[in-house]
């Protein structure tokens, strides 16, 4: 102990730990400077609140060896920059979690989200810290799922380490200093600072693991659901002029006989003819499509209510038959193979449809002009980059710029 | 009360008077940041469009702004109308030839024109048909209706629904888009529940300072153009991705919204959580947060008037902003390396170190001690950062231990 009275906070410890912290994590370096260290004797170790200070407990640095303080400064900031106090509160919200139990296990919950790729590379993972492992839980999910995955037991008084703090789970702490305290940061500069953290990673990717890339991307775009993304596409490509509800002169509207001398135009419906173009090469699942289009055969009923306007049609390396969807027997997807949707959208075309919705994992040639009718993608979401491992600069064409592209099935969260 | 004798016996004896105990609520003064946005924004003559839950109290702000603003309300809801009520109303008259076809204006506009003053709402936007979306592109920029022009003293808010709850909605045209600054409009939940308790918030509303007015203007034209100066390529972009449709996007004129609103800011002296709320609303998150922390560096302490005076150096309180300004300090030696200024900056090193966490002084130390020429002498201010330097020990030995243990370790 360095410092003059003894049980006072050895700020220089937690400095140095702190300059640590940033000198392996620079992308985060920011994040931890902005945070205000607050002594207190009643937080059991180290806790934050979600006005950026961080609270700490004088005997904890004590014992503590500097390098795997340094892990748990970079531990806590995570919890900041990742929200999981906001995300706690409407996680609570929205199932119905309430009282300190509950709280207990969105903080273990948040932990795993941290934990699984926080340490290595010079920072030493603190002996009880909670993760997905000890959990038997797999690495690389969020909070919100780990939350649904296990139950507070006897095994959780191992992981003393714990209290995180109410920037953690959302739970205001006695010890904190609340909105009104000294050195709290405002919302925007909260906002500020984590802006400020995702650009210095999307900026430098390549410092940074692969979570905490995928915060950057998200952390002020949060993802959408994409039944949502590909229902609200499709109802604007199939309500565009021409098709649709909209207003036409061609009769008079049920208004004119109250307003004589006045031409009014009418809401006239026109069901838009869609057409369903589902690659059914190797590389896409039984399971995605059935999902995908049952989304769509859904999506299409409420969109004109007559099933004789939407056809399916299955595409491999060559197209198939037409089929209309008013058969009650449902729907026969033939395939396998390669893909080529070219010649899906020259068959498709051929029905002369007012929307084409194309479901593939987008791993195909796409036609070269823009055909004469709007056109949706749903892509099926795919990981990685290498995609033949015979051929290292082959990539596949990215869907054209004149599709409206959803991504199914990343962000059913 | 007379009026309705004739009908009180169909009602249950004493309605009235528990109908009127239940009106009676009381107000407390309350700073509401989405409600001072809106004000703001209103002021500053820019159409507004407030994102949100249907039942969530846009229309009870909007009734609490007119009273605020003392403009008369005027509701429309978009989703009923058709295009031609807000493009007017063709009337065939009796030689069109010769005297053409008069597009006449609804009731509610000429009464609007007649007033010349007043708070137009368009509600439901989001469900209102392309066609009709198209015909109050006009009305929300060039504010025409049909012949008639409204007059300068009105003032357009809209309301629309987002796409999760709107199941029938139509998105917003990225051009109708651009014209209004978006406000998401939540609800306070202890707001909620202290209102149905009897007490509702009263929002004290931003007053322009006149004395601060050109120098407003100077700072937005300013922030503005130094920030589109450093990064030209986000002066015109079309939102790209399912995500972002429907929302703000930047472009010529949603800048020039924005230094509107960040002069109206400026003068009103909110507060930079307003102002968040207005700049990322006109142009979107990611330029917004990109201006904003553009304004966070025009804030920092200007690295030569901190060499100018070390002794007397104020520097920010906040570890990353403090680690910012150094960083600059150390910047400015580089580019112009000089004996004296370079003893300045060790100074204010010493002085950072001083009044605030030792930790972030490490770096801008080591930068600085590189920029070192043989001629110069280290001075004396150096050995005051002993305790800089012990601390950068102390973290080099935690990085060796650590390697350590991760090599034991496989």
């Amino acid at each position: 102990m360095t410092s003059d009275s003894p049980g006072a906070l050895d700020l220089g410890k937690l400095f140095a730990a702190r300059l640590h912290a940033a000198r392996v994590r620079p992308y985060l370096a920011t994040a931890l400077f902005a945070l205000r260290p607050v002594e207190s004797r009643e937080v059991p170790t180290m806790g934050v609140d979600r006005y950026w200070r961080c609270y700490v407990s004088p005997a904890f640095v004590d014992r503590t060896p500097v390098e795997e303080l340094a892990a748990v400064w970079v531990h806590e900031v995570a919890h900041l920059l990742r929200d999981h106090h906001g995300r706690g509160d409407r996680v609570a919200r929205e199932r119905g979690l309430s009282g300190p139990a509950e709280r207990l296990r969105i903080n273990i919950a948040a932990d795993c989200e941290i934990n699984d790729d926080v340490y290595g590379d010079g920072l030493r993972c603190p002996e009880d810290a909670a993760t997905p492992h000890r959990l038997g839980l797999l690495p690389d999910w969020l909070m919100e799922d780990y939350l649904r995955h296990f139950r507070l037991g006897p095994w959780v008084e191992r992981l003393a380490w714990l209290d995180c703090g109410s920037g953690a789970d959302g739970l205001e702490r006695p010890w904190e200093l609340g909105p009104d305290g000294a050195h709290g940061l405002s919302e925007q500069e909260r906002d500020a600072v984590r802006f400020r953290v995702a650009e210095g990673i999307k900026g430098a990717p390549g410092d940074a693991p692969q979570g905490w890339r995928r915060w950057a991307e998200e952390v002020f775009h949060p993802p959408q659901p994409w039944r949502q993304l590909l229902g609200s596409a499709l109802r604007s490509a199939a309500s565009a002029p021409g098709v649709g509800d909209d207003y036409s002169y061609g009769r008079p509207s049920r208004r004119s006989a109250g307003l004589p001398k006045v031409v009014l135009p009418s809401l006239r419906h026109t069901p838009p003819r869609v057409c369903v173009v589902v690659d059914t090469s190797g590389s896409v699942s039984d399971a995605e499509l059935g999902s995908a289009l049952l989304e769509v055969t859904a999506i299409c009923r409420t969109l004109g209510g007559r099933r004789d306007l939407v056809s399916v049609l299955s595409c491999d390396a060559a197209a198939q038959t037409v089929q209309p969807l008013c058969r009650t027997e449902g729907i026969d997807l033939v395939g396998g193979g390669g893909t080529d949707l070219r010649t899906g959208f020259a068959r498709a075309l051929r029905t002369r449809p007012d929307v084409v919705v194309v479901l593939t994992d987008g791993q195909t040639p796409w036609p070269e002009a823009r055909p004469a009718c709007r056109t949706v993608v749903g892509l099926f979401a795919r990981t990685g980059s290498a995609y033949d491992e015979n051929d290292a600069a082959y990539s596949p064409d990215t869907p054209p710029a004149w599709a409206r592209v959803v991504t199914i099935g990343s962000a059913s969260r | 009360m007379g009026r309705a004798q004739g009908r009180r016996a169909a009602r249950p004896v004493g309605s009235d008077s528990l109908l009127d105990l239940l009106r009676v609520t009381a107000t407390e003064p309350r700073a509401d940041t989405q409600l001072e946005a809106l004000t703001l924004a209103v002021a500053a003559d820019l159409p507004v469009l407030l994102w949100g839950e249907p039942g969530i109290g846009k229309t009870a702000a909007l009734n609490q702004l007119a009273d605020a603003v003392d403009l008369p309300l005027t509701t429309v809801i978009a989703s009923v109308h058709e295009p031609s009520d807000f493009s007017g109303l063709p009337v065939v008259g009796d030689d069109p030839a010769v005297q053409g076809v008069p597009m006449a204006p609804p009731d509610w506009a000429v009464r609007l024109v007649r007033a010349g003053r007043g708070l137009l709402f368009l509600d439901e936007l989001s469900t209102a048909p392309p066609a009709v979306q198209a015909a109050l592109l006009r009305l929300v920029l060039e504010r025409r209706i049909g012949a008639l022009r409204l007059p300068a003293g009105v003032r357009i808010v809209a309301a629309a629904n987002p796409r999760s709850s709107a199941a029938d909605g139509w998105e917003l045209s990225p051009p109708l888009a651009n014209r209004f600054v978006h406000l998401q409009w939540t609800h306070d939940h202890d707001v909620v529940v202290r209102g149905l308790g009897g007490t509702w918030p009263r929002a004290t509303l931003p007053r322009l300072a006149p004395e601060r007015l050109p120098e407003a203007v100077a700072f937005a034209r300013r922030a503005v153009c130094e920030f589109l100066v450093a990064r030209p390529g986000l002066v015109h972009r079309l939102p790209q991705g399912e995500n972002r449709r429907g929302g703000a996007w930047p472009s010529p004129r949603s800048w020039e919204a924005t230094l509107r609103l960040i002069a109206f800011a400026t003068a009103a002296g909110s507060s930079r959580d307003v102002l968040s709320l207005l700049v990322r609303g006109a142009v979107g998150d990611g330029p917004g947060l990109e201006l904003l922390a553009s304004l966070a560096r025009m804030e920092l302490p200007d690295p030569e008037s901190l060499l100018a005076d070390p002794a007397h150096a104020a520097l920010p309180e906040r570890g990353d902003l403090r680690q910012a300004a150094l960083d600059a300090v150390v910047a400015a030696v580089r580019t112009r390396p000089e004996r004296a200024r370079w003893d300045a900056a060790w100074a204010l090193l010493v002085r950072a170190m001083q009044t605030g966490a030792p930790d972030v002084v490490v770096v801008p130390a080591t930068t600085l001690a590189s920029l070192r020429r043989e001629d110069w002498e280290v001075p004396a201010a150096v050995e005051r950062l002993a305790g800089v330097v012990s601390l950068s020990r102390r973290a080099d030995e935690a990085a060796r231990r650590a390697a350590r243990t991760v090599g034991s370790r496989r």
